[in-house]
């Protein structure tokens, strides 16, 4: 009788995740094309061969890395920065909370329109002007999103920026839950600030930080909008990402087959991070 | 808050919920309602058009209610789609069989319809007096195999607009046709000398702030005028040794090379050549009111340059087409039919500023009839100095594939290697669809 209540959630996600999913894996063995009236044929291995003979793809694949190991640290211990900063008792820290958290907020793809102008190129643009300014005049002025070292970087500081708040929300709830006895005690044993940072605050955040790190993991594979709307794919493919790819070959290049090939061997990837994050940063239960 | 108050809060949202559900707008309000009792059946049309400016979609609106109000028992329903989304949104609506009774196709991609058995031809519906009173330019875009599948309103005019002031000041020649045009190097020269005397050297506009189809549209005909193409003609079965012919390479070359100079300014806020900021801008028809209010006299419009065999431009734009799936074909050809009378050609002219589609109202305007100021884009049609990207179903992949080149190619990466990778995708996905076979319905 119980399987009844379960029933309309468990029939969601077999039709509009399990489903997909078994297509999406069958077409890549095929050759399905957008909207083409010939026949669909068997392909086997062919659509997987040709994507990992693709400069594009596979340099996309090692853009979804690299963004994956400089945003997770970078993220999470800016959060972890920002959320401490915010369990000061300081007088108008709600204010800055808000601050912190609205970019997330904020649409992506509108963080990134306005992004755009930020990086402006010539002498005049937002962080070009910036930058001169703090150098003293030293700064030579960038085309950030059309310069393949700079592309990547650029993207990253948005993403960042948009993503922090979120991270430090999470670990500002952890933070304050966090019993004030420990602290206590500490300071009467005569531990300094770091000190207590070190061996109390980290150990205790330690399921949060897992989470965040996950999530982030996750989210960062998933880089679409910002590359969507602020570089296409980058000069000489410096900022395509892996969903990037995928969407641009189904629906622009209209190879459906193909793109259902790189969704799979992403879903491989993923998953083999994911279970191997789960290995090594072990989750610490709750001992009662 | 207590529940009384919760109550109290909760009635008038639910109540603004309700009436927002009612107003809201079914989109399947399909087919003629039989009415037994009375004599006139009232046929809806589902029409749906590409949200362009506002201009543009004010005068439709009005054309619209003016067909509703005259016609006899058809009634157009109206729905505009995002410019942006038009092309994936009709895509999805074809695969789903939810087109409506007619609709626009951005020129060139109207061929993987027809190829796909969505439309039907136009000649059982169309009086051949309308047809004959239409440009060449626009029945040879709408003609796929044998039959005409669709017409335009308007055509499209490209070329170079320019300040009269900053081409005296450095004693520039001043074109007065397309067969007048600039070879590429006196281009360069007029660049260095323009450059000279600005104070960021950049005095082109390109309009690299456009996304997507521009920069196939604005500068495929460079490949052209240089001798190349994007894909072989007529018979469209392969690019490689077409796309990143010698010619090609070279041709795009120079525009790296003037992008590299800093010669182009990279128009972020789409107003260098409104302020001043560049002398010359590549540009189309849709931006001359703009300029003209911004210059007044001191605005010209001049041809392309010439890359060695001529200069070329580009034609084509919005086409009207009726679907199969549409029980109201008679009705939807009625309504193009309006829409092709000499004064509402005129109207949506007069809003952006197009080329007019029909002889007779060629004649009757005053931008481009014989004096008009930009009677070059008209002649450009009429005499073939333009010419329609490739009428193939493989344009969407022709197009996607030059813009992922060009966009390359403006960031400073190989040219060749940049045209040799698009080539190299065209040609894939020519032998995947089997050369697009087409046969007559």
């Amino acid at each position: 009788m119980e399987w009844l209540f379960v029933a309309p959630a468990v029939l969601g996600l077999l039709s509009f995740v399990l489903l997909p999913f078994v297509l999406a894996v069958v077409l890549s063995f095929t050759n399905l094309r957008l909207g083409s009236p010939l026949p669909t044929e068997f392909f086997g291995l062919t659509q997987y061969r040709r994507i990992f003979s693709d400069p594009a793809f596979v340099h996309a694949l090692q853009n979804n890395v690299l963004f994956a190991l400089i945003v997770v640290p970078l993220q999470t211990g800016l959060a972890l920065i920002l959320a401490l900063l915010i369990n000061q008792p300081l007088r108008g820290r709600v204010v800055f909370r808000t601050l912190f958290f609205m970019p997330v907020v904020f649409p992506l793809s509108l963080v990134a329109v306005v992004w755009v102008l930020l990086f402006a190129p010539g002498t005049n643009g937002t962080l070009n002007s910036v930058l001169d300014v703090l150098t003293l005049g030293h700064w030579q002025a960038r085309d950030f999103l059309h310069d393949p070292h700079w592309a990547l970087p650029a993207i990253t500081l948005t993403s960042i920026w948009q993503g922090v708040g979120f991270q430090m929300v999470i670990l500002l709830a952890a933070l304050q839950a966090i019993p004030a006895q420990l602290y206590e005690a500490a300071r009467v044993d005569g531990a300094r600030h770091w000190q207590q940072l070190l061996y109390i605050t980290l150990p205790q955040l330690r399921n949060a930080l897992i989470f965040v790190v996950l999530v982030t993991t996750i989210l960062a594979f998933r880089l679409f909008d910002q590359v969507q709307i602020m570089t296409q794919g980058g000069p000489q493919h410096a900022t395509t990402t892996v969903m990037f790819e995928a969407v641009n070959t189904a629906f622009a290049r209209q190879q459906v087959a193909r793109g259902a090939a790189i969704t799979v061997v992403f879903f491989i990837i993923v998953l083999l991070l994911t279970v191997l994050q789960r290995y090594v940063l072990r989750h610490e239960k709750v001992v009662e | 808050m207590s529940l009384t108050q919760l109550r109290r809060g909760l009635t008038p949202v639910l109540f603004l919920s309700m009436l927002l559900e009612a107003g809201c707008e079914r989109p399947a309000d399909k087919t003629a309602t039989p009415n037994d009792a009375g004599p006139a059946v009232v046929i809806t049309l589902q029409v749906w058009a590409h949200a362009g400016q506002a201009a543009e979609r004010d005068v439709l609106k009005s054309q619209v209610a003016q067909f509703n109000r005259d016609a006899d028992g058809i009634t157009v329903a109206l729905t505009f789609i995002p410019e942006r989304d038009y092309n994936a949104q009709v895509q999805a609506a074809a695969l789903a069989n939810d087109l409506p009774d007619i609709l626009e196709f951005d020129g060139p991609y109207l061929y993987n319809y027809i190829w796909q058995d969505h439309l039907i031809p136009l000649e059982p519906l169309i009086p051949f007096a309308v047809l004959d009173d239409v440009l060449p330019s626009i029945i040879a875009q709408g003609t796929f195999g044998p039959h005409l599948y669709a017409l335009g309103v308007f055509d499209s005019g490209l070329g170079l607009y320019a300040r009269r002031s900053a081409l005296q000041a450095i004693k520039a020649r001043i074109p007065v046709s397309a067969a007048d045009a600039w070879s590429v190097d006196e281009f360069d020269t007029i660049l260095v000398q323009l450059a000279r005397r600005d104070s960021d050297h950049a005095v082109l506009d390109l309009k690299l702030n456009y996304r997507g189809e521009w920069f196939t549209y604005g500068f495929s005909p460079v490949l052209l005028s240089a001798g190349a193409d994007l894909v072989e003609r007529p018979d469209y079965q392969y690019s490689v040794g077409v796309l990143n012919s010698p010619a090609a390479v070279a041709a795009m070359q120079r525009l790296q090379d003037w992008i590299r100079q800093g010669r182009v300014d990279p128009n972020l806020d789409d107003a260098a050549f409104v302020t001043g900021r560049v002398a010359l801008s590549w540009d189309g028809h849709w931006d001359y009111a703009r300029y003209k209010q911004a210059w007044q006299d001191d605005l010209l419009v001049l041809p392309l340059p010439d890359f060695g065999h001529g200069s070329r431009t580009g034609q084509g734009s919005w086409v009207w087409a009726v679907t199969r799936q549409s029980q109201q074909a008679e009705a939807a050809a009625s309504f193009l039919q309006f829409l092709l009378q000499p004064d509402q050609v005129l109207d949506m002219c007069a809003a952006n500023s197009a080329v007019p589609g029909t002889r007779s109202a060629l004649r009757r305007s005053s931008l481009y009839s014989e004096n008009g100021p930009m009677h070059l884009f008209a002649d450009q049609l009429l005499l073939g100095v333009s010419a329609p990207r490739p009428k193939t179903p493989a344009y969407p992949v022709i197009t996607t594939a030059f813009q992922q080149a060009f966009q390359q190619i403006r960031n400073g990466a190989s040219v060749k290697q940049s045209l040799d990778e698009a080539a190299q995708i065209i040609d894939q996905d020519l032998s995947d669809n089997q050369g697009y076979p087409f046969s007559t319905p």
